[in-house]
């Protein structure tokens, strides 16, 4: 028999064949999900290609990165992307098909871009970005006020990472002297636990959380981190729940996870978180203080101007006093001088006042004496006219009287050639008076006669 | 009867009513002595309220420092 062929030349076969079938170098999209270093600096990994749902596994190859290229590429890829290669990483090699004997097919990847696994994880942060803003919970821690005085502080950290001494020697190194209460909830900071472990010390602290100001998430700091073990839904999630202020101190100089991003407040390194810390006290303190003594100033104001308040009062009662006393006193000086001077006033006024009476009297008198005169006047006038006047009258009438008188003077009478005959002094005015034989007396304007009556004459 | 607390402030405001009606002549010369005679007392007492007060206050901040 001649077709018979050991193990070897076997393998041997198929690694030739392998090679003149697939000679050439291929880029391959892949994502680690195993990946270790050997002691002489050889890299193994395993790739696999997940089916959609994210689960199962439907391609799984090994790989591996000599050493003379695992240096190169590892610091490449981690200068390039700030993260180191690790399980989970999607990334775009560059490999060949290999074939041994003992190890059977394998890649041996000559090249890793780093620019791919850049993207994917740009592309899966932002996924859980937009998911948490999405649920509208983003900004929710970012939300709670820091604490004035946070002392009670609660740290997630590893035991053993160099991180969490430096934060507590930098803390309790204050060279402010504040005294910090600190409790550590231990947690692993790196690889595929990270999420489970970080989660349940956020829980553990949330239980108690009314002991704690703040919860801070530290770990050892510098480039060497992966930063995408905090680029984690659930992480971030609960952080943003949480009912305390967190405090990041993950450690990295390029760039923030989604857990920094919406951590209430973030910061590069654990002693800057401390830094944090401490002058969150301090800067109270100092605002305290800083109050008190601007109460200090207002209060040495206000006691100093109610001073000045006083001073002035009392400066200026003693002359205003005086000056009130001397007005008052000029002002009675004044109040005799007027009185003075109204009595002299007075008197003047009442002198040419008694002038003026006496001059209205006189010329009141005056005018009424000559009212008087000519009301005397008048009444004289009307005296003299109506004297004259019943004069006149009684005069006509006199005259009359006289003239009548004249008449009925016997003496005229008689001096008109009429006699009066009387008998024994009686006139007689009828014939039948006498008889014959009676003796009559007969008077003339010059004597009478005494005649005896001889006979009767008839009547006419 | 309760003795009436001694007000800073009312004491201020009487002297300078006090003041004020001395200088428009205001009070008469039956009461200008007893009104002077208590703005007086009122500064001093005023005066004295103000140096404890200083006095306190200094000696709280120096209780704080």
């Amino acid at each position: 028999m001649t077709g018979k062929l050991s193990l070897t030349e076997l393998q041997l076969i198929i690694r030739d064949s392998i090679y003149l079938a697939l000679p050439d170098f291929y880029w391959v999209v892949a994502e680690i999900s195993e990946i270790k270093v050997n002691y002489s600096g050889h890299c193994y990994l395993e790739l696999i290609e997940k089916q959609d749902d994210d689960t199962n596994v439907k391609a799984k190859i090994k790989a591996v990165i000599w050493s003379n290229r695992y240096g190169f590429i590892k610091s490449f890829f981690e200068n390039s992307a700030g993260e180191s290669l690790r399980e989970g990483f999607k990334v775009l090699v560059k490999a060949r098909i290999e074939y041994h004997q003992l190890f059977g097919l394998s890649l041996v990847i000559t090249d890793i871009d780093p620019a791919f696994t850049i993207g994917e994880m740009a592309a899966k942060r932002l996924q859980i970005i937009k998911k948490l803003e999405q649920e509208g919970v983003f900004g929710m821690n970012k939300e709670l006020d820091l604490p004035l005085v946070p002392q009670r502080v609660a740290i997630i950290s590893s035991r053993n990472a160099a991180g969490y001494s430096d934060f507590m020697n930098h803390l309790n190194d204050n060279s402010f002297g504040y005294i910090f209460y600190t409790a550590l909830f231990n947690a692993v900071m790196q690889g595929n636990e990270t999420e489970q472990s970080v989660i349940s010390a956020l829980d553990r602290i949330a239980a108690n959380a009314d002991l704690f100001d703040l919860v801070v998430i530290i770990r050892g700091g510098g480039s060497q981190s992966d930063l995408s073990w905090f680029d984690n839904y659930n992480i971030a999630y609960h952080v943003t729940q949480f009912p305390l202020p967190v405090i990041t101190g993950i450690g990295h100089d390029r760039d923030m996870s989604v857990t920094d991003m919406v951590a209430g407040k973030s910061l590069k390194t654990p002693t800057a978180v401390a830094d944090f810390i401490i002058s969150c006290v301090s800067d109270t303190e100092e605002h305290i203080l800083g109050i008190s003594s601007e109460i200090k100033e207002i209060a040495q104001e206000i006691v100093e101007e109610n001073r000045k308040r006083v001073d002035k009062s009392k400066n200026t009662l003693a002359p205003v006093t005086r000056i009130f006393i001397s007005e008052v006193r000029n002002s009675l000086t004044e109040k005799i001088f007027v009185i003075l001077n109204r009595g002299k006033e007075k008197s003047y006024k009442a002198g040419i006042i008694l002038a003026n009476l006496h001059s209205r009297m006189s010329s009141g008198a005056r005018s009424s004496v000559t009212g008087k005169e000519k009301m005397i006047e008048g009444l004289r006038e009307n005296l003299v006219s109506h004297t004259a006047e019943l004069l006149k009258r009684n005069d006509h009438k006199l005259t009359a009287f006289s003239d009548t008188l004249v008449i009925l003077n016997p003496e005229n009478v008689l001096r008109r050639g009429y006699t009066i005959t009387s008998m024994n002094g009686r006139i007689l005015k009828s014939s039948d008076e006498v008889t014959g034989g009676d003796l009559i007396n007969t008077d003339f304007i010059n004597g009478s006669i005494t005649s005896r009556v001889t006979g009767e004459t008839d009547n006419d | 009867m309760t003795k009436k607390e001694f007000s800073f402030n009312d004491a201020v405001l009487r002297i300078e009513e006090i003041l004020k009606n001395i200088e428009s002549g205001e009070p008469d010369i039956d009461r200008l002595s007893s009104e002077v005679k208590q703005a007086s007392e009122l500064i001093r007492l005023c005066q004295k309220k103000l140096r404890t007060t200083e006095e306190e206050i200094n000696s709280i901040f120096k209780e704080m420092s």
